[in-house]
């Protein structure tokens, strides 16, 4: 059983900073994995520990997404290997070109039987690339699947829709996105954190995979924090009544 | 290396800890090091200023590398009261000349720097983990438990912080008392390098030290702090917790005060804070520091109580890093006899005992005493010198008087005996 989770490494949002211009700064925010290929790569290695099976994580990006601490923390949420695609134009792609990227990757892996996304990148959150990789791989593909179980030749899902829940089997080889609520993601154990310095990581270019510059389709021509409201900045002190007292009289005037 | 076992476990991914697992890995130690916090440095909480003495002897030449802030050149010490401060301040280019220089340090990067050269020697970098508890047979102590997780170690180094649980679940020390630590609350504000280069009179790259006495700390023992960054200040206050108790303002409140004290408020002007932290810190000198030797344990740095406050001058990071050069000496040394008994790892008190950080420590002993015995530090002194300056410099148009009068018209307040009571206690305890 060979089990790929792909994962997107975007910039770590916690330190994602705005500037007086409203322009936003990655300056400060390290590569990480994005929170929703979490779910991804948990949903990935429970099926594997239960089924014995190879779970390796796949992904592809710009040549910073090849970052040691990075692959450690993947590597220590269940897979066995990582194998990433890492050129510099794979940066800033639309969801076409990254499926086409992702499917380039997965065909160095070889045989596969379950690939899994995660529900949207923590980034753009286009929703598209697991559908369209599917279709390129040309095998079944299902998104917002909640539950997994997995049988022989075939998978039997859950999809949580707005007023039912619909349960479909598909047959293997196929493409499931997963929502976030599937499960939750481990926080990886000393000996899982370990065991991850011991595994393999494969960074391949863009030529290894045989790809080519795919040619910007995207243009980001600005990307800006929205306007921040400035504030009163009325500050009342103390818990005095005539505090509490003043706080109301002003609230009430901004009501009226 | 089996997969369970390793020469040895450091707890704690701080100055101290890091720099011992980096000693042993550079000589072939198989060398796990514990990391709560998600990077070294994310859980840690300094003033400021490292003393670049210690590891310049290990990384020669590290503030080239080192991502350092800025090196101290101008020190500056203030008594401060509600409305007045009063200042020496000492430029000189006696200060940072290499190998006694000192350096303002975010810990965050720095740490991070630190544990990037301990990974490259080969330390195994287990962060994001707390370590709960030690294995323990017959005494000695074998490894570390942390979650479902044990591993085993010949020996286990606690670099675990100021407030050691591990220590304390060792029976090495009791709970931390109120007289041995201070709460100090710290704020990062964000300004342009330019504007601290004018605002505080420093050269692109050199930067200031300043240290303050009075009403940072509402006259209780503990005081203001603001060192320069590249392009931020730290800022903050330290309030030993005895005293805390009985102060009329919160932490917090203290730091708010200060930050809007007139002679600091436009120091900040514009500056946006981006980080407030907050962290108990060590300062019960030679006096608190607990058992340090077990049967298959060292502890090193803060845990072990390694720190001087001085009033003056405070210092720790360098301390972290005498210490655990010690230690990694010990564990040597215990390696090539494969002898990790606390009997045989006294030689780790010899080293310490022939090292700066315990002579230091020796010789500052009785100072923290000191400082809390004489309240008049902090709640008399930077009243009389405001008090003095203002008969001084403000004009007001009344006849003259002469200067011995008008001086000693404060010193009575305080008392000359007691000026010179605390002046000779002060001088004898350094």
């Amino acid at each position: 059983m060979n089990i790929i989770s792909c994962f997107k490494v975007v910039p770590d949002e916690q330190d994602i900073t705005i500037k007086p211009n409203r322009d936003i700064s990655f300056e400060k925010a390290p590569m990480t994995i994005s929170a929703y290929d979490l779910n991804c790569i948990e949903a990935g290695a429970q099926l594997a520990e239960a089924f014995e099976g190879n779970l390796i994580g796949v992904s592809i990006g710009a040549k910073k997404i090849d970052d040691s601490k990075l692959k450690k923390n993947v590597l220590s949420r269940g897979p066995e290997s990582i194998l990433m695609v890492a050129d510099d134009f794979l940066e800033d792609l639309d969801t076409y070109q990254t499926a086409n990227a992702l499917k380039a990757a997965i065909q160095k892996v070889g045989e596969f039987d379950l690939i899994l996304c995660g529900e949207g990148s923590a980034d753009l959150y286009a929703q598209q690339v697991g559908a369209q990789l599917g279709q390129l791989l040309n095998v079944p593909v299902i998104n917002s699947v909640n539950k997994i179980a997995l049988m022989e030749g075939k998978v039997i899902v859950e999809r949580s829709l707005e007023d039912e829940v619909e349960t479909i089997e598909i047959p293997l080889p196929a493409v499931i996105s997963v929502t976030s609520d599937i499960n939750l993601p481990r926080i990886p154990s000393m000996k899982q954190i370990l065991a991850a310095g011991k595994k393999s990581a494969t960074i391949l270019s863009a030529l290894d995979v045989g790809i080519g510059d795919f040619g910007a389709t995207l243009q980001v021509i600005e990307t800006k924090a929205p306007e921040q409201k400035e504030r009163k900045k009325d500050i009342i002190q103390g818990d005095s009544d005539e505090a509490i007292k003043s706080f109301i009289t002003k609230i009430n005037k901004v009501l009226k | 290396m089996s997969d369970d076992r390793f020469d040895a476990i450091i707890v704690g991914g701080g100055i101290a800890g890091t720099v011992t697992a980096y000693l042993l890995a550079k000589e072939g130690l198989e060398v796990m090091l514990v990391e709560r916090g998600n990077y070294s440095g994310s859980k840690n909480v300094t003033g400021g200023r490292i003393y670049s003495h210690s590891l310049e002897k290990i990384i020669p030449d590290f503030a080239q590398e080192a991502p350092v802030e800025r090196k101290i050149t101008r020190e500056k010490i203030s008594l401060m009261t509600d409305d007045s401060n009063v200042t020496i301040d000492f430029s000189s280019t006696r200060l940072g000349q290499q190998g006694s220089d000192s350096y303002s340090v975010l810990r965050g990067a720095f740490d991070q720097w630190l544990a990037g050269k301990a990974e490259d020697a080969g330390v195994q970098m287990v962060t994001g983990i707390r370590v709960d508890n030690l294995i323990v047979r017959e005494g000695k102590v074998c490894g570390i438990v942390a979650g479902e997780d044990e591993m085993e170690a010949n020996i286990t180094i606690l670099a675990d912080g100021v407030n050691s649980l591990l220590a304390q679940k060792l029976g090495y020390r009791g709970e931390l008392s109120p007289h041995q630590v201070a709460v100090g609350v710290k704020e990062i504000i964000e300004l342009p390098s330019e504007v601290i280069d004018d605002r505080f009179n420093c050269k692109d790259g050199e930067g200031t030290s300043w240290l303050f006495a009075g009403t940072p700390s509402a006259g209780k023992v503990g005081g203001g702090f603001i060192y320069t960054n590249k392009a931020s200040i730290s800022l903050g206050v330290v309030c030993t917790l005895c005293e805390l108790i009985k102060a009329n303002k919160t932490i917090p409140q203290m730091l708010e005060d200060f930050k809007s004290h007139p002679s600091i408020e436009p120091l900040l002007k514009g500056g946006k804070m981006i980080e407030y932290s907050g962290h108990l810190v060590p300062e019960g000198g030679l006096h608190m520091v607990p058992k340090i030797i077990g049967d298959g344990v060292l502890i090193v740095g803060d845990a072990a109580g390694f720190c001087i406050n001085l009033g003056y001058a405070v210092r720790g990071m360098d301390f972290a890093v005498g210490s655990a050069e010690c230690a990694a000496r010990a564990v040597l040394k215990a390696k090539e006899t494969k002898n990790y008994s606390a009997e045989f790892l006294q030689c780790y008190q010899s080293f310490l005992d022939d090292s700066f950080v315990m002579k230091d420590l020796k010789h500052y002993k009785n100072f923290p005493h000191f400082l809390e015995e004489t309240p008049r530090i902090f709640d008399g002194y930077p009243g009389m010198a405001a008090d003095m300056m203002t008969d001084l410099f403000v004009v007001t148009g009344n006849p003259p008087q002469s200067m011995t009068r008008m001086m000693m018209k404060h010193v009575k307040q305080i008392g000359l005996l007691n000026i010179a009571k605390d002046g000779w206690k002060g001088v004898r305890s350094l």
